[in-house]
């Protein structure tokens, strides 16, 4: 095995072949690294030659819109759900666990983007919601937009290990959301129920102080349970339905620290459910170029995680255990 | 019990599992399309020239039984062609079943649609296959008969881009180097141009698109030769070609078509427009590839580094076969290859020496001289095979050409290894 071969979450779509492509820094096609023969990680199109095509260029960037505020419902003291008015096709392209969008007050200059899940689309409306919760100067400005607020999209990336996400059909399955965690769990739950699966959702209001979800999930067949998962009482729980239940999936929506303490649990078991989390790392730009949500894997390679479907037990264990 | 996994189901890698399997062992085939054979349900030509000699020699050796399913599937039987003499076309129609039948009757897994991807390693052998749905395929002894066409990046950057060939990488997805991926460097074939690659050397028209005269002729005879109009004569074509067999002067002022089901047509690929030019191809439309007026698949992009025995060098438990093995051409010569290999993969579980067939077959003497040739820049742009070309020109000088079967069955009889590959060794 030489050079671990990395999944791109972006492979395929309407924005394949990138800026990395231009760069020869494509994640996916050995050609576009600036190799000499076909060694790529497959994603079901050529992307070599969908850039040859395009006339040895990138295909289009992704645009930024003005996005109108349709409501602003403060949920607690530091988070605020926005339900914005976008076009319908970026709308259609969020649809799907995972996807986020990058947001600033329109006042604002470029790199006040900040990167935001999806966490309900109305695709006939053309909406979308989000949740923010308020952490830094960027997230304050967003909170309180002077005139509208800007969104660039589509991006996917919002969620690690969405193959088994996609895989799972017919099952038994955990989603366990915590704070601002639930805003992406929301969508994971409606897929895996499309997916004919049996879910059980466990949330915790955690910093956000409340659980705004409910009104997403009420209507469809899951069972939803609340608990506080940082007390004794609400880690036995979760314990006990991870051993008891023979999950195939688990999917933990929340911190680092949370998918490290499930990972251990399902470590404990016979059975191993596939594992997908939330994309933690600090995303700033969603094309790979900036560098700030680079993480180095086990061997040594550094991967832009912010396009990279990475390996989770993998990326969390060393970034948690090892620093 | 020995378990060996032969990754890639064209005719190399049906030889080398069936030799395998007639060698005592519990065999694994996986190929990533739906269909077996590859390129060979494009193909269909054998036993012209010296690969009559080669078949032969593989019938006495005690691998026949694929031989047995090409003649069995002949439509044409000793046809006479532009350079080429006794050949039989088999019918691409039909072949594939029946092998097929045979794989599964001999107790062959087959395992379709399933795509290798990387290998897991322990030192200097491999443990596991990857497959693209994530999963690790386990054995002891491992064949690799991946062949050396595509995939698209391939066919694009060194050849025309994708002209939608049978391999069909866009629905079954690329063809992966498992030798590379196991870090022994692949070896690339050159053209005339000592550009990467060279094209396939044939492609098929839809017979129903052709004249009545000249379906008919195809029908009966199996052979109908045309005259390209003189503006559109083109030699230098003849230096892209793989098939050095058909890259002489007649290929080129002519359209050579044989009936293998459907209509073969001798050149890499040959503009729409222009072949309807030609009369009784007004209406002329392309089987394989698809887009047969503009390109071919590119192959010979990628073989690895291999001893006589079939050995890949530098991995403890991988053979490889077919154009993986080296700058062979054609289906003969993947069997061929396939057959030692799957033979070999046994002994090489069981800790026994590998076999090398002597050169004083033309089996055993093409593998070697091929071996040779490939370490020399001239001979990456030749092709190695039985029915022409340098190889051909060998077998002649050598006096080892001959469709004489009482000769070939007492070549082999004189080297003691008349049905070898049929001795269980498990």
């Amino acid at each position: 095995m030489i050079g671990r071969k990395l999944e791109c979450i972006d492979a395929g779509s309407e924005y394949c072949p990138c800026f990395l492509a231009e760069a020869n820094e494509c994640i996916t096609c050995s050609h576009l690294q600036g190799r000499e023969f076909c060694d790529c990680n497959w994603r079901g199109v050529c992307i070599y030659q969908e850039y040859v095509w395009a006339g040895n260029r990138k295909k289009e960037v992704r645009s930024s819109y003005p996005a109108t505020v349709m409501e602003k419902r403060d949920i607690s003291q530091n988070t605020v759900v926005f339900r914005l008015k976008v076009t319908k096709t970026l709308a259609r392209q969020l649809d799907s666990p995972g996807a986020y969008v990058f947001m600033r007050d329109k006042e604002k200059p470029s790199f006040f983007d900040v990167p935001m899940s999806v966490m309900a689309v109305d695709v006939a409306k053309g909406e979308i919601q989000v949740a923010l919760q308020v952490q830094g100067a960027k997230t304050k400005a967003l909170a309180e937009p002077e005139k509208g607020i800007v969104v660039r999209g589509p991006y996917w990336n919002g969620i690690l290990g969405q193959r088994y996400l996609k895989g799972v059909k017919n099952g038994n399955c955990l989603v366990i959301a915590r704070g601002i965690g639930q805003a992406p769990a929301a969508k994971v739950v409606a897929y895996l129920i499309r997916g004919g699966n049996k879910v059980r959702v466990i949330v915790d209001p955690g910093k956000v102080g409340a659980v705004f979800i409910g009104d997403l999930i009420k209507d469809l067949p899951c069972e939803v349970e609340e608990l506080d998962l940082n007390s004794r009482q609400g880690i036995k729980v979760v314990n006990r339905y991870l051993k008891n239940e023979n999950h195939e999936l688990v999917f933990s929506g929340g911190s680092d620290k949370q998918h490290l303490h499930i990972i251990k649990e399902i470590d404990k078991l016979a059975q191993k459910p596939f594992i997908v989390v939330t994309n933690n790392n600090e995303i700033c730009c969603g094309e790979g170029i900036c560098g700030s949500c680079s993480t180095r894997i086990d061997s040594g390679v550094r991967v832009k995680a912010c396009k990279v479907q990475l390996d989770v037990r993998r990326v969390i264990e060393r970034r948690i255990l090892n620093g | 019990m020995v378990n060996i996994v032969v990754i890639g189901g064209g005719w190399a890698g049906c030889a080398a599992a069936l030799a395998a399997k007639q060698a005592g062992a519990q065999v694994l085939l996986l190929e990533k399309t739906d269909m077996l054979l590859g390129l060979g349900n494009v193909g269909g030509i054998m036993r012209n020239n010296g690969r009559y000699t080669a078949a032969e020699e593989m019938i006495n050796l005690g691998a026949g039984k694929l031989f047995d399913i090409t003649d069995r599937a002949a439509r044409h039987t000793m046809v006479e062609f532009p350079g080429h003499s006794h050949a039989s076309l088999y019918d691409v129609t039909k072949v594939e079943p029946m092998v097929r039948r045979l794989l599964r009757e001999m107790g062959i897994e087959i395992r379709l649609m399933a795509r290798a991807v990387d290998v897991i390693k322990k030192g200097n052998s491999i443990k596991g296959i990857l497959m693209a749905d994530d999963t690790v395929i386990e054995g002891d002894v491992f064949i690799e008969t991946t062949g050396s066409t595509g995939p698209m990046g391939n066919c694009l950057k060194y050849g025309n881009g994708c002209a939608m060939c049978i391999l069909r990488c866009p629905s079954f997805g690329p063809r992966t180097s498992i030798s590379q991926r196991a870090g022994v460097e692949d070896i690339l074939g050159q053209r005339g141009d000592e550009c990467y690659g060279a094209f396939s050397g044939s492609c098929k028209l839809n017979k129903d698109s052709l004249s009545d005269e000249i379906r008919e002729r195809l029908d009966r005879d199996g052979v109908v030769v045309l005259k390209v109009p003189t503006e559109d004569i083109k030699m230098e074509k003849l230096s892209v070609k793989v098939c050095q067999q058909y890259a002489i002067r007649e290929y080129a002022e002519n359209v050579v078509l044989l009936d293998t089901g459907h209509a073969k047509l001798m050149t890499s690929f040959y503009a729409l427009e222009d072949l309807r030019k030609i009369p009784g191809l007004e209406n002329a439309r392309y089987e394989d590839p698809y887009s047969g007026g503009k390109g071919n698949s590119v192959r010979y992009l990628s073989m690895a580094p291999r001893n006589n025995s079939m050995k890949v060098d530098g991995l403890e438990n991988l053979l490889c076969g077919g154009e993986k093995s080296g700058l062979f051409v054609g289906h003969t010569e993947a069997i061929t290859t396939g057959s030692l290999a799957g033979h070999n993969s046994v002994r090489l579980a069981l800790g026994m020496p590998l076999l090398e067939l002597p050169r004083n077959l033309v089996t055993g003497d093409i593998i070697a001289y091929a071996n040779e040739q490939i370490k020399h820049k001239d001979g990456l742009k030749k092709r190695y095979t039985f029915a022409g070309a340098e190889y051909f020109e060998r077998m002649k000088e050598r006096k080892m050409y001959t469709i004489d079967k009482k000769e070939i069955e007492r070549r082999v009889s004189r080297m003691d290894l008349t049905d070898i590959f049929n001795e269980k060794l498990v």
